[in-house]
């Protein structure tokens, strides 16, 4: 029970935190009323929404609290994957060649935010379609698939992105 | 400084161009719900993203170009998100995805509706 408990304040204060980084992040000003107002609204969402925010099973600070580097690293490494697929879908739309299939695996990575972002990368990549995420199995609709082997497929789409989401969360 | 900033902005806007236009052809070429979003994706994400870029690289003070990359990051949360509903609401009715070696592509992928 005291574990629970200690477990919730340490959600609530980094809900109430993250909240109060985005007010600033937003109102750009260092006013007295600002700061205030700002103050109590976070912290009045985050008694209200902590429990969302944050789910209580995912025990671990590593599991929702980003490596700021290796976050900025896969920004920039996003930028690039996104380009270098955009040109392949080019051809593709000119030339008309594509071989469409949906295709399933799982993931390596165990937390939820971890999860979400990965597979709203695998969206963002022009060429591949996030269609279903249940717990670590992914659906994805696969526009250029070149293998019968679910597994091969699976490196294939997600296999250079896994290792950057896997050091920035857990 | 100015002109060379001006020069790489003017390549990411015909960047945006070039992408922006085969999404829209490949919206008209393509067949099937899922191949469609997938061309969608390319005039939504690559496009705009090459339009950010180049905002980026015009912008004139530090606070402008902070607001701009604030707005990529919402963009970059958001964008897959609504491909990603659209996708995924295809998929639970049934859609069937175009397969080439198939002459004719069946209406649902489900057994009970007729085809």
């Amino acid at each position: 029970m005291r574990a629970e408990r200690i477990w919730g304040a340490i959600r609530f204060v980094i809900t109430a935190v993250s909240m109060f980084a985005v007010w600033l992040l937003f109102t750009a000003s260092f006013g007295t009323f600002s700061l205030v107002a700002g103050a109590i609204g976070s912290l009045l969402i985050a008694a209200l929404t902590y429990d969302v925010f944050i789910a209580k099973h995912q025990a671990n600070l590593r599991f929702f609290l980003p490596n700021p580097l290796h976050l900025l690293i896969y920004f920039f490494v996003m930028f690039f994957f996104i380009y270098q697929s955009s040109v392949v879908m080019l051809a593709a739309v000119i030339t008309g060649r594509v071989n469409p299939r949906i295709v399933h695996f799982r993931t390596r990575v165990r937390s939820d935010v971890a999860r979400m972002v990965l597979a709203n990368s695998i969206t963002l990549t022009p060429g591949t379609i996030t269609l279903d995420l249940n717990d670590d199995h992914l659906t994805v609709h696969w526009l250029f698939c070149d293998t019968h082997h679910m597994k091969a497929a699976g490196e294939t789409v997600k296999g250079r992105l896994e290792p950057y989401v896997q050091r920035i969360w857990l | 400084m100015i002109m060379i900033r001006e020069i790489l902005a003017l390549i990411a806007f015909s960047a945006a161009v070039i992408f922006g236009t085969a999404g829209l052809a490949g919206l008209f070429r393509f067949s099937d719900p899922y191949t469609r979003l997938q061309a969608g994706s390319l005039c939504g994400t690559t496009a705009v993203l090459s339009i950010f870029i180049g905002a980026l690289l015009l912008s004139p003070t530090a606070a402008v170009s902070a607001r701009i990359v604030i707005i990529t990051l919402f963009f970059l949360i958001s964008s897959p998100t609504g491909s990603h509903i659209v996708a995924r609401f295809a998929w639970n009715i049934g859609v069937p995805h175009h397969d080439p070696k198939q002459k004719r592509t069946p209406v649902s992928r489900k057994k009970d509706t007729p085809s």
